[in-house]
């Protein structure tokens, strides 16, 4: 549970992401899901019940849950005046990667920015901003990906590494909680719709075998 | 993961901010200058000796000075919400206060190597340079004072709305014992006569303040930022 004052924003959600699972959380404004997606992230603390991520009980040990994340906000969370190259060393140290350079070459190489890497990144166009922010969650390996309206920001070439992305991860045994308004994506990245209403879970069901039509019908019943 | 490599990251990528941007130690520094020829024509002509009040006039002109520096901590993690990139990450909180506050005292230290001799020409006429070396070890004192208990207030203000007015609301009244014991230390050294006593003392009570609040911010930083 986590509340703002006497509005409880997330309240009595109970749910359990698997390794490999893919899981869409969506809802209407003020449902409290990028609420309860900064409690994953341990930005928030649950102000009651309990949060175990990555095997990690949030309230006792956050270091060890932070390690295996990785977070994808509406905003790229880097520094404007720094090279994007300088952000990812400054990132890559925090996590404490072994070979930084190599893989900071690599992920650029990945997002295609390498040729930009010495550019501050205040000189990136949005989408270039959020193709940077996508290496930067991917940087260290995270074993659960913590995706914030991913594609609200993304230009195409940015939502194509992601959804690629979000295929490897389910390949690669990694867990991913999309939030999203944009329902009719859910069946092409998510394997399962959780959707929030004042806080709550009034649906929680897989994807599969839906088109997104489906799934807009069922977000629709869900949120009447 | 190194704790030394996160804080070394950590303080790099302050100083590399500052090195592109050059805003808040040249602000510093020109805010320092301003104040000290409004504190000249306050006091009075240049004819007339201040030399007695050289300790008070250098260390409230520090002390203002280092409420804008610390006021400016945390500009680029606010903007783009980049804090948000550093708290998910698992760097403790407590190497992120150590990474500030060695900013700091290295912006209040780059400023103090433009200042302190400044001082001696807005407003002492008597010897001066002799006492500088003595001047700059308490200066060094009193900045890890500003340093460790600024980054605290700024980092508690951080999530309140009215921060800039909160900041120096905080922080100034902890900087008043700071401002004494600097004043009384400078001013024991170049304020007339040296008495060396005093400005042993003046500089013990400077680190035991520095401790004290090293002590405090390492008991409460996680609360700031986690709670």
């Amino acid at each position: 549970m986590h509340a703002y004052g006497e509005r409880r924003a997330v309240d009595g959600v109970d749910l359990q992401v698997d390794a490999g699972e893919r899981l869409a959380i969506a809802g209407p404004n003020g449902a409290g899901k990028s609420t309860l997606l900064r409690m994953l992230a341990t930005l928030l603390r649950p102000r009651a019940g309990h949060l175990r991520v990555l095997g990690a009980d949030v309230a006792d040990d956050p270091r060890r849950a932070r390690a295996g994340l990785g977070y994808l906000a509406h905003d790229p969370l880097v520094y404007l005046d720094l090279t994007a190259r300088q952000n990812l060393e400054l990132y890559g140290d925090l996590y404490g990667i072994p070979d930084r350079d190599g893989r900071i070459d690599d992920l650029l190489d990945h997002v295609d920015l390498l040729a930009r890497a010495e550019d501050p990144v205040r000189a990136f166009s949005r989408g270039m901003a959020q193709r940077l922010a996508l290496a930067r969650m991917l940087l260290h390996r995270p074993l659960l990906l913590l995706l914030d309206e991913p594609h609200a920001s993304l230009d195409a070439r940015a939502t194509a590494l992601l959804d690629r992305e979000l295929g490897a991860a389910r390949d690669d045994g990694r867990a991913a909680v999309i939030v999203t308004h944009e329902v009719e994506r859910v069946a092409d990245v998510a394997d399962r719709l959780v959707v929030l209403r004042a806080g709550r879970v009034v649906l929680d069901e897989p994807t599969a075998g839906m088109d997104a039509r489906d799934v807009r019908r069922r977000y629709e019943e869900a949120t009447a | 993961m190194s704790r030394r490599r996160q804080l070394a990251a950590l303080v790099r990528k302050d100083l590399r901010l500052e090195l592109r941007t050059r805003e808040t130690i040249v602000a510093m520094v020109l805010f320092a200058i301003v104040m000290m020829a409004i504190l000249q024509f306050g006091f009075g002509t240049r004819d007339d000796d201040l030399t007695r009040f050289v300790g008070g006039l250098m260390w409230v002109t520090l002390a203002f000075t280092a409420v804008l520096g610390v006021g400016r901590s945390y500009v680029a993690e606010r903007e783009q919400r980049v804090l948000d990139g550093l708290l998910v990450s698992p760097v403790p909180r407590v190497v992120m206060l150590g990474a500030k506050a060695i900013a700091i005292f290295l912006y209040m230290t780059a400023v103090e190597v433009i200042v302190i001799p400044l001082v001696g020409v807005f407003f002492v006429q008597g010897p001066y340079w002799d006492a500088i070396g003595w001047i700059a070890i308490a200066a060094l004192l009193a900045n890890a004072c500003i340093a460790l208990s600024g980054t605290l207030f700024s980092g508690l203000a951080l999530f309140t709305r009215a921060r800039d007015l909160i900041l120096p609301v905080l922080f100034l009244p902890a900087l008043v014992p700071v401002v004494i014991a600097a004043a009384g230390a400078t001013h024991a050294v170049a304020g007339g006569p040296h008495d060396m006593s005093e400005w042993r003392g003046y500089c013990l009570f400077l680190l035991a303040y520095a401790i004290l609040f090293s002590l405090v911010s390492v008991a409460t930083y996680d609360a700031v930022f986690d709670d």
